[in-house]
């Protein structure tokens, strides 16, 4: 198991990060402030859909101590934005699509004044009819929001005859199952400060996941080449691939280049919930049968995702959701289909999971039923039908062959968690009852088959002597500083104090590609097995020439480069770093570029690395307020070697417990196109009083035998499968089944008469 | 000028200032006296991102005015430690208590007024003095084992 122990004692280590984050000495990018600089407000639409008539700014403009106002006009490039398809309006011309849609930004001297000046701007809008549920806007009388209709992506996934082949399955289980609009609600919510500079460049402190990304999409807005923009992304208050989207950046671009000062901008809470992503709602409509053995035949898929307004990376979710709507079986006949709907139901985008949570929800749960059908322990079940390490990926894709999928399976059956399902303790009243639950993944890492994804890094001795990584990615909580900084005093045999490690600066780093898809760690990875022999082998050369030591008998360690020791009398110092430095008069850098490994076989959005997991749950249902509390949790994650233990600990239970929300309280309700939970105050986030006391993780740590890849992401794996672990605890506890998330409470009360009546009859019956 | 004077003592300096007796201290601390440590996020005494010390007591900054502070004594995560780190950030440090960092100081203000008051709280003592500060990052876990280390039972 990983826990805090003499196992990982050598690797655990202190953050880098970690003093100034626990004496608030850390400068958040929204911390940040410059004298003088002007304060940034957003004018989002009142309507969820509209057409916008005029949009008067007079007034705000003659507020005193206003010292920029911009509206659509105020455009110089392209007035669009979105990762892969640029279609959000950055300030909206003539229509609106959703309550988050900017029409005008104001920068004033003060909050407040940038605030009074916003209601002094005027929008005449002609509401249009919102357009709140996906499958209603399908509809061929439905109003458009785009011109293109109300599609935004297909996808469909076919092998086999499965119409042909139910016929002959002995069970089929048809399900339908709705997941909700969670929100990532990180604490720090979106804002920055953006600087234009003497020289004329402009420089963006403001969080997000691809600096280069948001460079590029602020050199199409701003109509300036990329060059001429910095993009400073780091530290950043959490993100959980909310902030990978541009949010506030256009707006005090434009500002700040307007003005010609300094702009901060920093969303309140509601202004965050108000214009930002949420995870996709999914209705799935699942079909799946089995022959007489329990062996699945035949599984059918039909997904509908409501994608809200506009694309950001609502087709790339979908095709994800697709991939995973299958599960880690065997199945000879399988049909799925996926539609990704334009509503005006805000902005739904990139989240942690990144569409596999909504659909091995629904594929876990139809597990349950059919093994229930079959008469078979659920977890024999999924064993029968396990898919074997050389079998195609879920899409008929080679994927890289693992024994990882059985050894989480083999995590759970051994676990006293899942033990507990035979041999459950007698409640202590009438109405809380007990159960058992576990799920089984497979998640794929990286972008996938077709997507651009650069990877590289660079890694150098400076001039001061520092052996410097650098890497564009961003700290958002994740460790990728701790993790980068332990790969390196492994491969070097360095102290901390030796290194440098750059990220997060568009000026001063590579383009690696995204801080997303659990794929920082493998490019850090693969980019230092490449690049570590050639640094190292300078730096050895240089010591040999200054010490006049043969290469063969120096090796890398604390402080420079040291002569091995021939007998016991101890290794010395042949040169520190810095000595190395100054002889060699300048940096030494070397560089690597390469992609994300990918499937050879041409499927979009097929991926090649999968991480699998399974998880155990045991909770207990309250029947009388139908709250479900979890008592205990078994992680099992064969992801390779856990490199930064702290780390890898930290982002499954983070994950873990985020996927308890998205099971039992979380939903961004939403009613006409408007938000009807604003705050954290009624879109409820787990709270330390919802941890289970009893956690356990299993972490898997081989890799094939000569895998080049490593270590795999874990940063979104640990909040995959919970909630259908939790669902089948569920129904072995009250014997209900669940389909709908977050668990309505009100199909788990119970009367209490009836109860007392229950308990009676059951103790005849059994 | 703003005719009401707001005094206080903050990380044991005084400070006087010209506010509007309305304003928030979670405004004064972080954009007046520049104590950015202080976090905003809800604003709303929800997340307890803001929580500081009043007289000893922790309260979310978010939710007091000038004049309800005005006189007082306010000790914020930039105030906590005496020269070295103070036991509770150290046991965050090695437990993994934090990951972004951005609940991490109203969340340490939080221990450090749950162990003023119950120096070896129980597993369910920690959850109750806790409740007030949301954490999406860790899971809790980190932060439960630091508490622990502290100072807290693992017992009920």
């Amino acid at each position: 198991m990983l826990t805090r122990g003499e196992r990982t004692s050598h690797k655990w280590r202190r953050r880098p990060d970690g003093p100034d984050k626990v004496t608030g000495a850390l400068r958040y990018l929204t911390d940040m402030s410059l004298p003088g600089m002007l304060h940034g407000k957003v004018l989002r639409s009142a309507e969820p859909h509209a057409f916008v008539l005029d949009i008067r700014t007079a007034k705000a403009e003659r507020v005193p101590g206003v010292a920029a106002v911009i509206t659509h006009l105020d455009v110089p490039g392209l007035n669009r934005f979105g990762i892969v398809n640029p279609d959000q309006p950055v300030l909206c011309e003539d229509r609106v699509r959703y309550v988050g849609d900017a029409i005008a930004a104001v920068a004033a001297d003060t909050k407040e004044t940038a605030e009074y000046a916003l209601s002094l701007i005027e929008v005449d809008y002609e509401p249009i009819p919102v357009v709140d549920d996906p499958e209603l806007a399908l509809l061929p009388e439905s109003p458009k929001l785009h011109e293109g209709g109300n599609v935004l992506h297909r996808t469909s996934y076919r092998k086999g005859e499965p119409e042909d082949a139910f016929a002959g399955c002995t069970h089929i289980v048809e399900g339908t199952y709705y997941t909700p609009r969670q929100m990532h609600a990180y604490m720090e919510t979106e804002g920055g400060l953006f600087v234009p500079e003497a020289d004329g460049r402009l420089t963006v402190y403001a969080a997000t996941q691809h600096g280069y990304k948001d460079r590029m999409q602020l050199s199409r807005i701003l109509g300036i080449p990329e060059e001429a923009i910095r993009i400073v992304s780091s530290p950043i208050g959490g993100s959980f691939g909310g902030k990978d989207e541009l949010n506030v950046q256009p707006y005090g671009a434009l500002l700040a280049r307007k003005a010609g000062i300094p702009v901060k901008l920093h969303n309140s809470r509601r202004e965050s919930v108000r214009a930002g992503l949420k995870r996709h709602p999914m209705k799935i409509v699942m079909k799946t049968g089995i022959d007489g053995e329990g062996r699945l035949i035949a599984h059918e898929a039909r997904i509908t995702a409501d994608t809200g307004a506009y694309s950001t990376l609502g087709a790339p979710v979908l095709n994800f959701a697709t991939e995973h709507a299958s599960g880690p079986y065997r199945i000879p006949h399988v049909s799925i289909e996926g539609v990704s709907v334009f509503t005006n139901n805000g902005v739904s985008g990139e989240f942690r999971g990144f569409g596999g949570n909504q659909a091995i929800f629904a594929v876990e749960s139809q597990m349950n039923r059919l093994a229930e059908l079959a008469g078979m322990d659920p977890w024999e079940f999924r064993r029968l039908n396990l898919r074997e390490p050389d079998d195609p990926g879920p899409l008929g894709q080679r994927i890289l062959p693992s024994a990882g999928l059985l050894k989480a399976w083999q995590s759970i059956a051994d676990s006293e968690v899942w033990s507990r399902r035979t041999r459950k303790p007698t409640e202590s009243e009438p109405w809380i009852k007990r159960g058992v639950g576990a799920a089984l993944a497979m998640h794929g890492s990286g972008l996938g088959y077709g997507i651009p994804d650069p990877g590289g890094g660079r890694l150098s001795l400076t001039k001061e002597g520092k052996l410097e990584a650098a890497f564009s990615f961003e700290e958002f909580g994740q460790g990728i500083t701790a993790t980068l900084e332990l790969m390196l005093m492994e491969r070097f045999g360095c102290g901390a104090d030796d290194l440098s490690i750059v990220i997060g600066d568009t000026d001063r780093v590579p383009h690696t590609g995204s801080s997303t898809a659990s794929r920082s760690t493998t490019i850090a990875h693969i980019a230092l097995s490449k690049l570590h022999p050639q640094l190292s082998e300078r730096l050895i050369a240089g010591a040999s020439a200054m010490a006049g030591v043969a290469a063969e008998r120096l090796m890398t360690g604390p402080g420079g480069i040291w002569i091995k020791p021939d007998d016991d009398s101890g290794s010395s110092l042949a040169a520190t770093y810095k000595e190395l430095a100054e002889t060699l008069g300048g940096e030494l850098a070397f560089e690597t570029k390469f992609d994300f490994p990918v499937t050879p076989d041409p499927i979009v959005g097929g991926h090649y690395l999968y991480t699998c997991a399974a998880v155990a749950v045991e909770a207990e249902i309250n029947t009388l307020t139908g709250a479900v509390r979890l008592l205990a949790k078994h992680h099992a994650v064969a992801a390779g070697p856990a490199v930064n233990p702290m780390g890898y600990i930290g982002q499954i239970e983070g994950a873990s417990v985020m996927a308890q929300g998205f099971t039992l309280t979380e939903d961004a309700l939403m009613l006409d196109g408007h938000y009807k939970t604003e705050n954290l105050d009624n879109y409820i986030v787990p709270t330390i009083r919802d941890v289970a006391d009893d956690f356990t993780l299993h972490a898997i740590e081989e890799l094939p035998e000569g895998d080049p890849y490593g270590p795999r992401g874990i940063g979104e794996v640990g909040s995959v499968a919970l909630a259908p672990a939790i669902a089948m605890a569920v129904r072995d506890a009250v014997g209900k089944w669940v389909n709908r998330l977050p668990i309505p409470r009100e199909e788990l009360i119970e009367s209490f008469a009836s109860q007392l009546a229950g308990k009676t009859e059951g103790a005849g019956a059994t | 000028m703003n005719p009401y004077t707001w005094r206080a003592v903050v990380n044991g300096a005084e400070a006087e200032l010209h506010v509007q007796p309305a304003e928030r201290l979670l405004t004064i601390l972080r954009d007046d006296l520049g104590l950015t440590g202080t976090k905003v996020s809800c604003e709303l005494g929800r997340c307890g991102s803001c929580i500081v010390h009043m007289d000893g007591r922790p309260v979310n900054a978010c939710l007091v005015m000038a004049y309800q502070c005005n006189g007082a004594s306010i000790t914020t995560i930039e105030g906590l430690a005496e020269g070295d780190l103070h036991k509770v950030q150290e046991a965050f440090l090695e437990e993994g208590g934090f990951q972004c960092g951005y609940c991490t100081p109203g969340m340490i203000m939080s221990v450090k007024a749950l162990l003023d008051e119950t120096p070896n709280p129980t597993t369910d003592q920690i959850k109750e003095g806790l409740s007030g500060n949301i954490c999406r990052c860790t899971g809790y876990g980190g932060i439960l084992r630091a508490v622990k280390r502290c100072g807290g039972n693992a017992s009920k």
